[in-house]
């Protein structure tokens, strides 16, 4: 573990801070902070691999294609061009591998399926050559009509994405629809007769691309024993375990998996892509293989899936909720991936934290030849939030209410289901109370300048609805710890939150605590980091290893010392002894005595899912957030400025103030992304046109509200340590919908397709006024 | 230069941290792939490699540029910062108000971020927020910590004016 | 495969772009040649850096008569420039559009001018404030006027083998007032959806600068003094002069909404410029 390096004295007071047991709650600076002011901390692309070889992939400029010929013979000749990896060279049929269905193939095996998809890889002595090399090899291939909108996809006689033989069993296999999900509760038909009004529309939500700072890459070295290591920035580093060692045909020992911190994951970095086309070539050429991605590279990898959704809902006069009909179409692009998961998933909370009567919610999985989409931060979520959000206000500008009016008015108390059924799920935290603070700090029901508007909203997301964790604690018997965790740190500071609970639990000094994660070869197991369960889970595991250490520490204290065990108790930091309480580092020296040694813990979290639940299992905790923004419309260019941004998220206990806060704008500025200008733009061969930095736009300093402020509402009520639930995804599950209500509020006009770029805006205000002219040219004809 | 092979290679003597370094390179090799491959120096990052995300910024005689944009042919002869030369002697005070101010998530934008923020700081002692965000809007972060830097840098301008509190 | 040359002469330096038959690229800031290089887009035989040269007109000299800027000033220099700041606003608000800081402290003025691109942030600043540009060849020196310089999309009055070694900036007459407007998808860095610069003299003289509308930069006049009074007379005239601007749809927007957005800007570079003719200061 790396240390920081030596501080200056006028750093004293922080390091005092950090010496002393933590306090759950308090800000404490981040774990491995330190490395990434420096640049010391080593991100995949940044580890030596002397003497490995450099590896460039092959592409071609359709997304729909079958490939007729490889030529490579003028690559080869390029100096150092060691192989060139086409589908010949790879086991026949060509594997395939997915977190559910096992529809990717190693390796573009006859066609390409999507704009990017690798089509032979190119292995040289050196990055140049390997990619000199890749210009050089000829692709000869025939385009055909691919699918690359919705629309395509569903027309019927539409090109099929996959080929009916790789889904074999499936009754769908002639369409492009993957999977459905069906939720429904009430009788829809019934709730129409009281219903006063009614509003129907039509919304989208862009296709958007991760675009992690870190564009990432993947090594992988051949061991003496006929193994693999495998260095990937990966975010689940024992499914890529498992991912490569099905696809080789290994034993999970055989394949190490060690991945360094991702620069920035967001979901993208979850699930095997190009690990296990690496593995092959390395175990091919019997040496360390090295691929480094571009940016570019990463838009081929990873995207969030794009949504349509028709949407039709009933209030009463009162603007009480009647009933609400969700028909969401997900774009999920080339090969499962987890999508059909965001699919449902999304969908499950399309009908929002609301007492809702009758719900119908219809939701489809939809392939089309375009980049896998995956999981990514607020997972389906905020495209089904989107559209029923604005739903809510349609409602809310008939009746004469305003947002936060209807909200209150449908939002579900503690308890309350907001989902029923069969799969009932209830609100599990008091998101009155976050509603009611966002509007505060916004200065809702403040008055306006002109060309202002205000909208609010909230969101919520499920929480895991499975899994397991498991960790190691190591107390040493100078009272220093390790603690052994899997959980990959993005970014959420995950690490900082295990010393936090090793100190708080066992009394070490948080600096006196190391955490070892990121390599299965030494690391037990944890089965993802995603859906912001580190905290309740792997929390969870490592306070109970914590547990278990005291415990043992008490047994041993009792045999060495002769005092009974039944006379001692054990606390947070401290044995209890019949002569008084005991700091437990302190304890511990005394138990193990002069033969020194160490004690271990063991935790494990274990959340099991239900068949018959259709996600699987109850989530452990929602996610809930209320997102207000004050806006001001250039009513000439269609740009926007936003004023305010409020973002409040329930999180149960605050374990580290600062993380919090860093995590919440962070989610609330990158909601602000897919709602004002994020969108992969795709041309009629299905290339992507804004393929990188300079047409992709994501937001900048200058993009950030002019003030952003983010509040958390606590009561001690997650099922994570301390009370403390999962809070990464929040402020950016309803950003959309905030941001809409405020510029229809601003300009009287309402947008429902997304992202609100100015010429959007423009355009939108444009077309109201043409309307509006309209009108008043017949009202005035005699 | 040496012929055949590949590419004529360049050689390169040029002062990085304030040592003299000597590397022979290609003429179309960065200055970002020669820290990184040739020098060891990956403290700079690569993100978009074309000058839009500043993951690569360091000073070549002192001023800020993104080093995917200069050829390391360019810098012969010319002083190079990097961030790991920023902190040769421990953390600055930059570094520490990015920890204090929960600045720093992934990590991979902060090296950029600290050097173009130092250069703004050695420009303009009192940077005003706006000339803040101005300054730094060719850094990326994706974690989005925007807000969280703004404030490392005017702790760090605050301390370094003496200010206290 | 690309060699790198830096030459310490102009002489030098023209004879080896001559000697590569139009496979040269010069470079001072890089700030396109590298992303050019990255993408293959270009694949020159021979890069020239034009830095070491001696010969070439210092980064920028004042005199009475303007001033003239030579290769190597770049937009960070520039904009910093007191005299600039003072006479020439539009040009230094057009600068501090062009990229970010560390952009700005690479990319040379000249270069952003010169390398043809229909976007290019100073080229409506320059065109109207009367830019003339110089262009060396081993035949000697030639000076045209900026607005005859481009030919087309990245075409321009400079051959492969020649370099354009100067831009000259007439000083502006007593209470002339500029101003630039630019309309982009974000806030931060971007590359421009349409740019306006305008120019009003002492007598309500009005002069635009057009970028992002056409294949090439435009420079036009109005035939009516400005009147402060009469805003809608001014966008009446605006809307008529500027369909002469003849944007294409891309990615950074459609032809229309440039169209629309061409008469927005120019209306408030106009009344923006027309302001600063008292002041003479640039707003901040
Ligand atoms: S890597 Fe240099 S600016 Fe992005
Ligand atoms: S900290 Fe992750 S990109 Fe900036």
């Amino acid at each position: 573990m790396a240390e920081a390096p030596a501080r200056p004295a006028d750093e004293l007071d922080l390091q005092a801070a950090n010496g002393s047991p933590a306090r759950i709650g308090r800000p404490v600076l981040r774990y491995g902070g330190a490395d990434r002011t420096t640049g010391a901390q080593r991100f995949v692309a940044d580890l030596s691999f002397p003497g490995a070889s450099q590896v460039a992939l092959v592409t071609i400029p359709v997304g729909c294609a079958e490939i007729v010929g490889v030529d490579s013979s003028q690559a080869r000749r390029v100096p150092g061009v060691l192989d060139v990896v086409t589908a010949a060279e790879l086991p026949s049929p060509m594997p395939r591998f997915g977190p559910s269905h096992q529809d990717r193939p190693v390796l573009a095996a006859g066609g390409v399926n999507f704009h990017g998809e690798p089509v032979a890889a190119v292995v040289a002595e050196t990055t140049d050559a390997a990619q000199a090399a890749a210009r050089l090899m000829r692709v000869d291939f025939r385009e055909l009509p691919g699918v690359y909108t919705l629309d395509a996809a569903l027309a019927p006689g539409a090109h099929l994405v996959h080929d009916p033989s790789i889904r074999p069993g499936d009754p769908r296999a002639e369409r492009n629809v993957l999977e459905d999900a069906l939720y429904t509760w009430g009788d829809v038909a019934e709730a129409q007769a009281h219903t006063d009004v009614v509003v129907e529309h039509d919304y989208t939500f862009p296709m958007v691309t991760h675009f992690p700072i870190e564009p990432g890459g993947t090594v992988v070295v051949p061991t003496e024993q006929g193994g693999l290591d495998v260095y990937s920035p990966v975010q689940h580093p024992y499914l890529l375990q498992r991912t490569i060692a099905s696809v080789i045909g290994l034993p999970l020992n055989q394949v190490r998996v060690f991945a360094p911190d991702p620069g920035g994951a967001f979901g993208g970095k979850q699930n095997p892509k190009l690990e296990p086309l690496m593995a092959f070539i390395a175990l091919r050429m019997r040496r360390a293989c090295r691929l480094v991605l571009s940016l570019e590279e990463t838009f081929h990898a990873m995207r969030r899936a794009g949504c349509r959704i028709r949407a039709r809902t009933g209030f009463t006069r009162d603007g009480e909720l009647t009933f609400h009909e969700v028909h969401a179409d997900y774009q999920i692009g080339a090969y499962a991936d987890v999508a059909p998961r965001v699919m449902a998933k999304g969908s499950y909370v399309a009908a929002g934290p609301y007492r809702i009567p009758a719900v119908r919610i219809a939701a489809r999985a939809v392939m089309t030849n375009t980049t896998p989409s995956t999981a990514f931060r607020g997972f389906g979520s905020p495209q089904v939030a989107w559209a029923t959000e604005s739903q809510l206000d349609a409602g809310a500008r008939l009746l004469g209410l305003d947002g936060l009016e209807i909200r209150r008015r449908n939002l579900v108390a503690r308890g309350e289901a907001f989902v029923r059924g069969a799969s009932a799920a209830r609100a599990d935290g008091e998101w009155r109370e976050s509603l009611e603070k966002a509007a505060e700090l916004v200065g809702w029901g403040e008055p306006l300048a002109p060309n202002r508007g205000r909208g609010i909203a909230v969101g919520i997301k499920p929480g895991a609805t499975s899994g397991l964790s498991q960790s190691l604690v190591r107390l040493l018997c100078d009272g220093s710890a390790i603690v052994y965790a899997g959980t990959s740190d993005m970014g959420q500071g995950a690490r900082t939150l295990w010393q936090q609970i090793v100190a708080e639990e066992l009394g070490t000094p948080i600096d006196r605590v190391s955490v070892i994660s990121g390599d299965t070869g030494t690391v037990p197991f944890d089965l993802q980091t995603s859906a912001s369960r580190s905290t309740v889970f792997m929390g969870s595991a490592v306070l109970e290893a914590c547990r278990d250490v005291r415990r043992r520490v008490l047994e041993l204290y009792a045999e060495t010392t002769g005092v009974p065990a039944e006379e001692l108790d054990e606390a947070p930091g401290a044995l209890i002894t019949p002569d008084g309480r005991l700091s437990l580092p302190e304890a511990a020296r005394e138990a193990l005595g002069t033969l020194r040694g160490e004690f271990i813990g063991q935790g494990t979290r274990r959340l099991r899912g239900k068949g018959d639940h259709p996600l699987g299992g109850d989530a452990a905790f929602y996610e809930f957030n209320a997102t207000a923004i004050e806006v001001e419309v250039d009513r000439e260019t269609g740009e926007l400025l936003l004023t305010k941004h409020v973002s409040v998220s329930d999180v149960g206990t605050e374990l580290n103030a600062l993380q919090v806060v860093s995590q919440d704008e962070g989610a609330a500025i990158m909601g602000l992304g897919h709602s004002q200008m994020e969108q992969l733009l795709l041309d009629e061969h299905g290339r992507i046109r804004n393929l990188g930095a300079l047409d992709y736009r994501i937001p900048t300093f200058n993009d950030v509200p002019l003030e952003l402020v983010t509040a958390a509402v606590e009561n001690h009520d997650g099922p994570g340590p301390y009370g403390s639930k999962g809070i990464s995804e929040g402020a950016l599950l309803c950003t959309a919908g905030a941001l809409g209500a405020a510029v229809a509020q601003a300009t009287g006009v309402v947008i429902r397709d997304l992202p609100l770029t100015p010429e959007r805006v423009w355009a939108a205000l444009r077309d109201a006024e043409a309307r509006s002219r309209a009108d008043a040219e017949l009202r005035s004809a005699p | 230069m040496s012929a055949g092979g590949l590419h004529d290679l360049q050689t390169v003597a040029l002062t990085v941290n304030g040592s003299e370094r000597t590397v022979a390179v290609p003429a179309h090799r960065t200055l970002l792939d020669a820290l990184r491959d040739e020098m060891g120096l990956t403290g700079s990052k690569t993100c978009c490699a074309e000058g839009e995300c500043g993951a690569c910024t360091v000073l070549l005689d002192g001023r800020a540029v993104n080093a995917c944009l200069v050829l390391c042919a360019e810098a012969d002869g010319h002083e190079v910062t990097t961030v790991e030369g920023l902190s040769e002697r421990g953390l600055t005070d930059l570094q520490e108000e990015f920890l204090n101010a929960g600045a720093v998530q992934c990590g991979f934008c902060i090296p950029g971020q600290v050097v173009s923020a130092e250069y703004l700081l050695r420009g303009n002692p009192s940077p005003s927020e706006e000339q803040i965000r101005e300054a730094l809007s060719g850094n990326l972060c994706r974690c989005a910590g925007y807000q969280r830097i703004v404030r490392a840098v005017q702790a760090t301008a605050a301390r370094r004016r003496g200010d206290r509190g | 495969m690309t060699r790198y040359y830096r030459p310490s002469s102009t002489a030098d330096a023209l004879s080896a772009l001559a000697a590569e038959g139009g496979g040269a690229r010069a470079l001072v800031g890089g700030t396109d040649l590298l992303v050019g290089l990255r993408h293959h887009t270009i694949e020159p035989t021979l890069v020239v850096d034009l830095k070491a040269i001696a010969d070439l007109p210092e980064p920028i000299a004042v005199g009475d008569g303007g001033i003239r800027v030579g290769p190597t000033l770049t937009m960070g220099e520039l904009a910093a420039h007191p005299v600039v700041r003072r006479r020439y606003p539009a040009l230094v608000e057009a600068a501090l559009t062009v990229g970010s800081v560390a952009i700005r402290n690479r990319a040379s003025l000249v270069g952003n001018a010169c390398n043809g691109s229909p976007a290019a942030d100073t080229v409506p600043a320059l065109l109207v404030h009367d830019a003339s540009i110089a262009i060396a060849s081993r035949a000697g020196e030639r000076t045209v006027p900026l607005h005859d310089f481009f030919l087309g999309p990245r075409r321009t009055l400079c051959g492969p083998d020649e370099l354009v070694t100067r831009i000259d900036l007439p000083r502006p007459p007593d209470g002339f007032g500029s101003a630039f407007r630019r309309l982009t998808r974000r806030r931060g860095v971007d590359l421009a959806t349409v740019s306006v610069a305008a120019g009003v003299d002492r007598d309500g003289r009005v002069v635009l600068g057009l970028g992002a509308v056409g294949p090439r930069p435009l420079r036009t006049e109005l035939d009516a003094p400005f009147d402060a009074a009469d805003v809608p007379g001014l966008v009446r005239a605006l809307d008529e002069r500027l369909e002469i601007a003849t944007p294409i749809s891309d990615i950074r927007g459609s032809r229309e909404y440039r169209h629309a957005m061409v008469r927005v800007l120019a209306r408030r570079a106009i009344l923006a410029a027309a302001d600063r003719r008292t002041s003479g200061e640039m707003a901040a």
